[in-house]
């Protein structure tokens, strides 16, 4: 409707008559068809092929886009769709009352929206977990970029292992620099070398039921599926190795060369789920909107009066705050390095100042379970407001209390320097008094 | 002078393994939250002194645990409960810490077998033995395996209270380790309450004792 407002009538009238023009040149090809071509026409499949293989036949479409229409009749022969036929997926056309005489597609979107349905007329599992993916979140969020089967399966091409290999694997269309990252990365380079074990996109992220891993710890348990010895193995050096399995994601040691930060996830106690974005929280400051006079993201005491708010007297579902040690990008996420090049020297993490702790966010869930992370002030992983608020999430030295530094050496000063004046005095007194000792008891 | 055995054998097994390792863990715990400061060892190597002397001195309190609940002694670790009498008594021995020692004052307690302390040490070693000792072992057991007490450290409000508590009593020790060592150089002579606490006598003036118990 839209561009009915917005363009000229002659644009429209010139629609009408391309859209006469292609039904008229159609009839003409499809008459030669049956004249030149019977025993391909023979059949509905060669029917329909009979116009569809015409190069560069494309609809023009209301949105300005056009649809191609040309199918490559060689791929299609050699698809795992051949057998199906046509009308095995088209089922809603019709051939006297084909091509339409008023246009039925609105946009390319809008047409691939709906061939989803007949994809999960055979795939039904597959489209069920496409419907639980944060693909399919994205999608009903009305993102258009968010890819539905036909962006990943070339529907009159789809053959059996292409989406599985390397080099045809379809998420690299939409995702090319993460799977840059990948292919320099061990897991890529040993794919690539050709062993199968190594993971390819799917083996962590899911085939269709396409999740971020990322998400709290499900990127440990996706490491752990193959690497189901990692806890034992780090065992053997790493103190605490459980506890550094729940809080420091595998890249946050694996990509050396990663910027790490600290991703403090607000956290249903009842749902065991990340609260949801959309109850609304206030005070945040996205991380991309900062600018030089933008406050530096949550503070600590704000954080702490955030807390005490969503966890008011009445509420049953108490929000906590689960913290993690994160890498700040997916492209880093996807750097993994031989493990003997992975982070050993706890000191990385356990130094005051490190790198890892002087960047903060805060997350909540997005569609499908995609984290939506918002800037924090680091200080709030050293404020003694942090005892309180973030009271799960804590590295010895490296986000140590910055207050209790100050009692530390208060303690020292205070212990070493009564022994040095009182001893002092003690010595002084009993030179210039000249008084026998007469002091027996220890402290 | 008078010498007096004082402190049993298991007492001073338990005292010397006590001080060594409180020594050990104030140390390898200063590495441990000042690693990139202090670099004397890897923060691994200092994590895992750290944990072994903490069960020795796990261990180790148990030890005096059961010779005092065994033994008659344990009347020294019983709070007083005359508390006027114990307040006269604590200001006295404070009195002579802050001016008595220094003009040659005698010592107004005099050691026995059931009176082995003063007042401010009977509050002190009640306090660090049956409180702040038993906390700092609890909260390190804890620190040692967050994951397999991740039910305990979430009830009492997580990882942080339990490490904050853990870094306060840390604090009061690095007061108190130098305090003790010091004060214990005020007996008839520099090493003599060294000596007692190695061999086990005191050796102590005859007379009654100022604070009014012997």
């Amino acid at each position: 409707m839209e561009n009915d407002v917005t363009k000229p009538r002659w644009c429209g009238w010139i629609a009408l008559r391309l859209r006469a023009i292609g039904v008229v040149v159609c009839a003409i090809v499809l008459a030669l068809g049956w004249t030149v071509r019977p025993a391909v026409s023979a059949t509905p499949d060669g029917q329909c092929l009979t116009c569809h293989t015409v190069p560069g036949l494309e609809m023009p479409l209301p949105d300005g886009e056009k649809l191609p229409l040309t199918i490559p009749a060689d791929s299609f022969a050699h698809s795992i769709h051949s057998p199906l036929g046509c009308t095995g997926c088209h089922t809603d056309i019709s051939l006297p009352t084909h091509p339409a005489a008023v246009p039925i597609i609105k946009s390319r979107r809008e047409f691939s929206l709906k061939m989803v349905q007949a994809c999960q007329t055979c795939h039904t599992q597959q489209f069920n977990d496409w419907r639980t993916s944060v693909h399919a979140a994205l999608v009903s969020q009305g993102n258009t970029a968010a890819p539905v089967c036909t962006n990943c399966h070339s529907p009159h091409a789809v053959q059996k292992g292409v989406a599985e290999a390397i080099d045809t694997v379809p998420c690299r269309a939409c995702h090319a620099a993460i799977f840059a990252a990948y292919s320099d990365s061990v897991h890529g380079i040993l794919r690539r070398g050709g062993m199968r074990q190594a993971p390819l996109c799917f083996s962590c992220h899911g085939a269709h039921a396409v999740h971020v891993p990322s998400e709290m710890q499900g990127l440990k348990d996706v490491c752990l599926r193959c690497h189901k010895n990692a806890v034992e193995e780090h065992g053997t050096w790493l103190p605490n190795v459980a506890l550094h399995f729940n809080v420091v994601s595998c890249p946050a040691c694996h990509v050396p060369s990663a910027h790490r930060r600290v991703d403090l996830v607000l956290f249903n106690s009842t749902t065991q789920k990340a609260i949801p974005d959309q109850e609304g929280i206030p005070n945040f400051v996205r991380p991309d909107a900062s600018s030089p006079t933008a406050p530096p993201g949550l503070d600590p005491q704000t954080l702490f009066t955030l807390l005490q708010a969503l966890n008011r007297p009445g509420v049953a579902d108490k929000t906590v705050v689960n913290g993690r040690l994160e890498v700040s990008t997916a492209v880093e996420a996807h750097q993994i390095v031989p493990a003997e090049s992975a982070i050993r020297d706890c000191a990385t993490c356990h130094r005051a100042g490190a790198n890892a702790f002087q960047s903060v966010v805060i997350s909540v869930a997005g569609p499908g379970g995609i984290p939506v992370h918002y800037g924090a002030n680091k200080d709030v992983l050293n404020s003694a407001f942090s005892i309180a608020s973030i009271g799960g999430f804590y590295a010895i030295g490296g986000t140590r209390i910055t207050i209790l530094d100050a009692l530390v050496v208060l303690a020292l000063l205070g212990g070493f320097g009564f022994a040095i004046v009182h001893g002092s005095m003690r010595i002084l007194f009993r030179h210039f008094l000249k008084h026998p000792r007469q002091d027996q008891s220890k402290g | 002078m008078q010498r007096i055995y004082i402190h049993a054998l298991p007492i001073r097994i338990w005292h010397w393994i006590n001080a060594f390792s409180c020594v050990m863990l104030a140390l390898t715990g200063l590495q441990i939250r000042y690693v990139g400061t202090i670099d004397v060892v890897t923060f691994r190597t200092a994590v895992m002194v750290h944990n072994v002397f903490g069960f020795i001195v796990v261990a180790n309190f148990f030890l005096w645990l059961s010779y005092y609940a065994l033994s008659d002694k344990r009347v020294n670790y019983l709070p007083n409960l005359q508390v006027a009498r114990f307040i006269r008594g604590a200001m006295r021995q404070s009195e002579f810490y802050a001016f008595g020692v220094f003009k040659g004052d005698p010592n107004p307690h005099r050691v026995t077998k059931y009176h082995q302390f003063n007042p401010l040490q009977a509050m002190t070693y009640q306090a660090l033995m049956l409180v702040v000792l038993p906390i700092q072992g609890i909260t390190g057991i804890l620190l040692w395996n967050l994951t397999g007490f991740a039910g305990i450290v979430a009830l009492v409000g997580g990882v942080r209270v339990v490490d904050t508590v853990h870094v306060l009593i840390f604090a009061a020790f690095l007061f108190f380790i130098p305090f003790h060592a010091y004060l214990s150089t005020m007996g008839h002579t520099p090493l003599a309450d060294y000596k007692a606490m190695w061999d086990g006598y005191e050796e102590v003036e005859e007379g009654e004792s100022a604070d009014g118990v012997e």
